[in-house]
């Protein structure tokens, strides 16, 4: 095997093949070392490399495999890890000053999950500060590149997961999401970003201040949707160790893929995504849309009376929610945060315990606004991103678009997040599939929503769009 | 606000300059005006969500 054809193989491809004794794992982890070792200086996708741990557990999967102790289709197959999930043993930063050191004694409960299921891991990968912003442009560890064009950032905060899945540098990794962090920066970097319902899998081993306790989630990067589905297979599920996981049976995700979709009915939101739509994104979606209306999906306008409220739910209880956890090195380290961040937490200080909690009724009544919907339609698609901005409209922090000045960070948040965060509010399942490419070669990316738990129901819709519209067969053209 | 902010800079001792004072306040008050549209709804009845683990509105 060469490493021009890592390019083009998924896990789905792989699998049978490791299954089979025709692909060793070791050959395989040694390619994609070698890739990382190529491409990782000019995209900075990770911050500590664990190819040691990696040839070693490639060598154990070799062994049993070869035994005829075959674990499934992750057993042998490279993966990566966002630095904000604890990892035993090996640095886990969290993107900050503050942790630049941390090395903890035990594993995330999907890190334990995946090396029980075989996979092999790489190591872990760069993210915005904290998780605090979509750009990945990080002032500790240096900016994760967009392998689509390398003066770009790759969205964020999980930036360098999926940069790493885009270039090749590993068959998955693991995000976090707690405002659209797995799937921005999977729209903007091409590939597939889901962020499961709320509960589906466990957040046990996230570094705290990393998210909000109710809109914080943990996702999966990989290049397809039945990739995807797979990953999900080994990590969902109810973990004691995490209060707030779901005891709901976890279904088979493959179940459904490649049935037809034909008579689905699915969601467009009124009103919301119309202003957050700039470039060329909306033609693109539109296109996207009628391409699943020739699948035979149906399409309905629908309402959601309280959604322009979304950014204050989402900030009122996010930012109270994550601050708490930094209240130890806000009183011992404040100038270890960056000042954008150390200012963002005392903002948060500001916020009144009865905006928190009017935020959380307000939260509620927009769930029962979404489900009352989803008695309409089976599904919602949404728009995911604007392109991709280059660092040096980050560092400014606007664009131009639309005959108008974009700027990044409001009081809304992130602009890019106000496209994601309905779906952190309510805990809706939400996959972003790349839907199209800008005049310029950038990926856009189109979100697919279902109800609680219907993740394979998501699954089943963006895989039947993603073999249609072939964009996934796009690589990026890294210099 | 700005008074809000001197007291929690005492408070936590984050030796914040008077212009950080004000660019802090001046973004607290951005986002208190987006807050205060959650005070218009009429959530009577509503309770708020506190735990997010089961199928449905109860969630």
């Amino acid at each position: 095997m060469k490493e021009l054809e890592l390019e083009s193989l998924s896990i789905t491809d792989l699998a049978p093949r490791v299954k089979k004794k025709e692909i060793s794992p070791v050959e395989l982890t040694r390619l994609f070392l070698e890739r990382i070792e190529r491409w990782n200086p000019v995209l900075n996708a990770y911050l500590t490399l664990t190819s040691d741990q990696a040839l070693a557990g490639a060598r154990k999967a070799e062994k049993e495999i070869m035994r005829g102790k075959y674990r499934g289709p992750l057993h042998g197959m490279p993966i990566s890890i966002k630095d904000n999930l604890a990892t035993k043993g090996v640095r886990t930063t969290a993107g900050s000053k503050i942790l630049a050191e941390w090395s903890p004694d035990f594993d995330a409960t999907v890190v334990t999950r995946l090396r029980e299921a075989g996979a092999i891991h790489l190591g872990k990968t760069n993210m915005h500060e904290w998780a605090g912003g979509g750009t990945t442009i990080n002032p500790y560890y240096g900016a994760t590149r967009n392998p689509w064009d390398t003066s770009r950032i790759p969205g964020g905060s999980s930036g360098g997961s999926a940069a790493a899945v885009a270039a090749s540098m590993c068959l998955a990794s693991i995000g976090t999401d707690n405002a659209g962090s797995v799937r921005n920066p999977a729209a903007m970097c091409g590939v597939v970003g889901l962020k499961p319902t709320y509960g589906r899998v466990s957040v046990f081993g996230g570094v705290p201040g990393t998210g909000g306790y109710s809109t914080n989630h943990f996702g999966i990067f990989t290049k397809t949707v039945k990739d995807c589905a797979l990953v999900l297979q080994t990590i969902a599920g109810k973990d004691p160790r995490d209060p707030l996981s779901s005891d709901e049976p976890v279904s088979n995700y493959s179940k459904n893929i490649g049935k037809k979709i034909k008579g689905l009915k699915a969601g467009l939101i009124k009103g919301y995504f119309d202003e957050l739509m700039i470039g060329e994104t909306s033609g693109i979606f539109a296109q996207a849309v009628k391409q699943l209306k020739a699948l035979g999906i149906k399409t309905e306008e629908i309402s959601i009376p309280h959604i322009d409220l979304i950014p204050a739910v989402q900030n009122a209880t996010s930012r109270v929610e994550n601050v708490s956890d930094h209240d130890h090195y806000l009183r011992t380290r404040p100038r270890d945060f960056s000042p954008t961040l150390l200012y963002r937490h005392i903002h948060a200080l500001t916020i009144p315990a009865s905006t928190y909690v009017i935020a959380q009724r307000v939260r509620r009544l927009i769930c029962q606004e979404f489900e009352e919907a989803l008695r309409r339609v089976q599904l919602i698609v949404t728009p995911v991103s604007i392109p991709a901005p280059t660092i040096e409209e980050c560092n400014r922090g606007f664009m131009e678009a639309n005959g108008q000045k974009i700027r990044f960070q409001e009081a809304r948040g992130s602009f890019w997040g106000l496209t994601t965060i309905p779906f952190n509010v309510t805990g809706l399942p939400a996959l972003s599939v790349c839907c199209g490419s800008t005049s310029s070669g950038l990926p856009i990316g189109m979100q697919i929503v279902a109800g609680p738990f219907q993740e394979g129901l998501v699954f089943q819709v963006a895989h039947a769009y993603e073999r249609a519209a072939e964009w996934y067969a796009r690589r990026p053209p890294l210099p | 606000m700005k008074e809000i902010i001197r007291r929690l800079n005492a408070e936590y001792g984050f030796n914040l300059s008077e212009e950080e004072i004000e660019l802090i306040a001046k973004q607290a008050e951005e986002a208190d005006r987006m807050f205060q549209r959650l005070y218009e709804v009429d959530v009577s009845g509503i309770a708020p969500i506190m735990k997010v683990d089961k199928k449905g509105s109860d969630r």
